[in-house]
């Protein structure tokens, strides 16, 4: 159906979260413009796993389904709107969906005499698969269909972190591998001639296209579909809310939605991530004692030089030109650590004096780097330096001034990891500056884990570890995750901080100009980030 | 101070310490070697490096890269047979920190030609120090090292020198560099000998010559044929270097 070139290939599409606490809005421009795969945010996302680094509970599904231009993206709009500050939200259109054409398709597609409004347009082993991925966490990399090509583009949109996903389209309710996948069904029932009259309006306006053209596409296409097999998937709904002046509807919608995000977040405040004090202090005591030569633990060796560079960095009065050249010069001593935890195997080289040399060689498929921002930020010159081409991801998480959680903000990664498959042969190099709390490490890790990169594949490099924080329970989560540091600090205590504290502000931007809660380690190097970056 | 979990590390000096009695706690030395030599931790990750830069296939750009990378970790190495001196600092945080200072002045000194090429990494960790260079060719008619030329920082009779030269094979040319530097002031045991291969002929003789001279290397390699190449080596690695 040609009616639908209106929705453009270039879609808009960023996953997850602006930096800053918006509410949520919708731009008007954008919602005629486009339909497929908006994300709608207003903040970060609060862990989304407990204390042992499981998951707590999948992200809430709604699928909408009702005729074309029946409302349905409106309503999963008001629906958004109504929720007021949810953290992430996916709105996933079946439209992604259709198959792969064949040459012969794409020719009847363009002479509008493909049937696009049967179920079998759909790839529906696909949606339901990429639905149920992002249902449950992880990463999913969704079809992009061209409707000026009639055709499936090679490229793909990645998503990830949705907490309530919303999947609309006329056959959304029509497969029972989707419905299973549901928390809330919906149908948008909606007169036929009011969904025509829509449907006229819209095609004249926007799509310049003749009444006559509309016409006939309806009668041949569009409403015997809706009579086949929009109309009757009705039955599965569990609620149907009217094409029109839907408010008292939405409102009762986003009121269950709104409890049953609550029932699900009950966990997060106890999240002992937030608050890793709570390690019993035997655990922590054996933890550390067998961590003499514990495999998970590598502290670099105690020379000169590096207790030198230490005390270089450590010390309040350093200049910044210092520092940085100082971090800059320990970062490499850590990357070249961490490189030696990776895989080697037997190579023999033949030299040039013709002499056969028995040696190794790396024995890593991927590579890549992922540094929690910004403090992450120096020591990803240090892996560079190690691997000059080594692809670098980001995660910006920040700790939430009220609730003192960690909130994940953004995420870029790497197609090593954006990709499942090739996710579970990467081996990753996580950067942080400190281990404090643990809280970012283990908001970090999980990120990773839920995109399928194995945890014996991740190794996380950072300045310093504060023996009496978070990293017992880090360890205990994902015991195989190794830790490459070049210092253990004593002490890891609560702060209280003034805003704009240079010395001590941590790395969010402060401007509601309260105290806030922090962790310091001592006697630590200070702020990291700023000292490299302010 | 905040002692990590390390099994190598050692007690820390609580004092003033001089290179000369504080064995750095990251030597490695294989059993049998003169106590004054010390390699590189002999890992997997290090005999990768090696393994690249030995391939006779390797691309003078990955040369460059991975050699530069095992100039960076000798150089570092070498840096910890420095003297240092306690000192306590106070962090951001508003605690003290008792770590340590460096102490004493240091200049490289290159033996042309090779050895220029491990400059840059010393400058990289050391900012602006000073490099001195020394040309040592065999004498056509004694078939001896011999000085054409050599150029040095005024004042170097009091600094420590780390003497660079990448290949330590019959140990020739680099004795002849320390009997220069002798010459020039520097006691023996300020010299820091820096080197990525070296064979164990080589080893012994230069460390009978010159017993209290530290020589940081990173691999021991098997030995030397008839034409006093290192075996296996890697080829002339001023060549490689510069010119292939």
């Amino acid at each position: 159906m040609a009616l639908r070139a209106r929705l453009s290939s270039e879609l808009p599409a960023k996953l997850v979260v602006p930096a800053m606490p918006t509410p949520t809005t919708i731009t008007p421009t954008r919602e005629h413009k486009f339909k497929t795969n908006t994300i709608l945010a207003s903040h970060g996302r609060p862990p989304w796993y407990d204390e042992t680094g499981k998951r707590i509970s999948d992200a809430f599904v709604i699928g909408i389904a009702g005729g074309s231009a029946s409302g349905k993206t409106h309503v999963a709009r008001q629906i958004v709107k109504a929720l007021g500050s949810v953290p992430t939200v996916v709105i996933l259109s079946q439209d992604s969906f259709y198959k792969w054409h064949t040459p012969a398709e794409i020719e009847l597609a363009y002479a509008s005499k493909f049937d696009f409004d049967h179920p079998d347009a759909l790839d529906m082993p696909m949606f339901a698969s990429c639905l149920r991925d992002l249902k449950e966490g992880k990463q999913s990399n969704i079809p992009i269909y061209s409707f000026k090509e009639h055709q499936r583009l090679d490229e793909k949109k990645y998503l990830y972190g949705a907490t309530i996903i919303i999947a609309e389209g006329i056959m959304a309710l029509n497969d029972p591998s989707l419905r299973a996948l549901y928390d809330l069904k919906i149908f948008v029932q909606c007169d036929s001639d009011l969904m025509l009259a829509r449907r006229i309006k819209r095609d004249v306006t926007e799509r310049g296209r003749e009444v006559e053209g509309i016409l006939e596409q309806y009668l041949r296409y569009v409403k015997p579909s809706y009579d086949n097999f929009v109309g009757p998937t009705s039955r599965h709904a569990d609620i149907i809310v009217p094409g029109s002046d839907n408010n008292v509807a939405i409102d009762l919608i986003s009121t269950h939605v709104r409890r049953q995000l609550a029932e699900r977040a009950t966990p997060f405040r106890k999240n002992i991530a937030a608050t890793p004090m709570a390690t019993p202090m035997e655990e922590r005591a054996s933890f550390w004692s067998t961590n003499k030569d514990h495999a998970s633990l590598i502290v670099l060796p105690q020379t000169h030089q590096l207790i030198g560079i230490y005390t270089i960095i450590r010390d309040k009065t350093t200049k910044t030109q210092d520092f940085i050249f100082f971090v800059d010069r320990l970062a490499m001593f850590l990357m070249e650590k961490a490189m030696e935890q990776l895989p080697y195997r037997s190579k023999t080289v033949t030299t040039p004096i013709g002499a056969d040399a028995l040696g190794k060689e790396l024995d890593a498929k991927y590579i890549c780097g992922v540094s929690v921002l910004r403090a992450g930020g120096p020591l990803e010159k240090g892996l560079q330096r190690v691997l000059n081409d080594v692809p670098m991801g980001s995660l910006l998480v920040q700790t939430d001034t009220g609730s003192g959680e960690p909130l994940l903000l953004h995420v870029m990664l790497p197609e090593y990891i954006r990709l499942r498959h090739l996710a579970v042969d990467t081996w990753v190099f996580l950067l942080d500056a400190q281990i404090g709390t643990g809280a970012a490490a283990f908001m970090a890790i999980r990120s990773l884990l839920d995109h399928g990169v194995r945890q014996d594949h991740i190794i996380f490099v950072t300045f310093l570890v504060a023996r009496s924080g978070g990293i017992t329970i880090l360890h205990r989560a994902f015991p195989q995750v190794k830790v490459v540091c070049g210092a253990v600090d004593e002490v890891l205590r609560e702060a209280w901080l003034d805003p704009y504290d240079k010395d001590l502000g941590s790395d969010a931007p402060n401007t509601n100009a309260e105290r806030r809660k922090c962790y310091i380690v001592e006697p630590g190097m200070g702020q990291i980030g700023d000292r490299y970056y302010l | 101070m905040s002692l990590a979990h390390d099994p190598n590390s050692s007690d820390l000096p609580s004092s003033s310490t001089m290179a000369s009695t504080i064995a750095p706690t990251s030597q490695n030395s294989p059993a049998g070697l003169p106590p004054s030599v010390f390699t590189l931790p002999q890992t997997a990750q290090l005999e990768a490096l090696y393994t690249i830069i030995r391939d006779k296939d390797t691309s003078r750009g990955d040369f460059l890269f991975y050699s530069d990378r095992i100039i960076r970790l000798l150089v570092e190495e070498a840096l910890n047979h420095l003297p240092v001196v306690a000192k306590s600092v106070q962090t951001p945080t508003g605690a003290t920190y008792d770590g340590l200072g460096f102490e004493g002045k240091i200049c490289g000194v290159s033996i042309l030609r090779a050895g220029e090429a491990m400059e840059a990494g010393l400058r990289e960790v050391c900012r602006s120090v000073r490099i001195g260079k020394i040309l040592i060719q065999r004498d056509e008619e004694t078939a001896l090292p011999k000085l054409f030329y050599s150029k040095f920082p005024q004042d170097i009779a009091s600094r420590y020198v780390l003497l660079l030269d990448p290949m330590l094979a019959t140990g020739g040319s680099a004795m002849k560099a320390v009997e220069v530097l002798v010459e020039h002031g520097v006691p023996e045991d300020r010299i820091i000998f820096v080197n990525l291969i070296s064979s164990p002929e080589g080893l012994k003789t230069f460390c009978a010559k010159y017993p209290t001279l530290r020589v940081i290397t990173g691999w021991i390699d098997k030995g030397l044929n008839e034409q006093a190449y290192i075996i296996p080596g890697l080829g002339d690695f001023g060549e490689r270097r510069y010119c292939i």
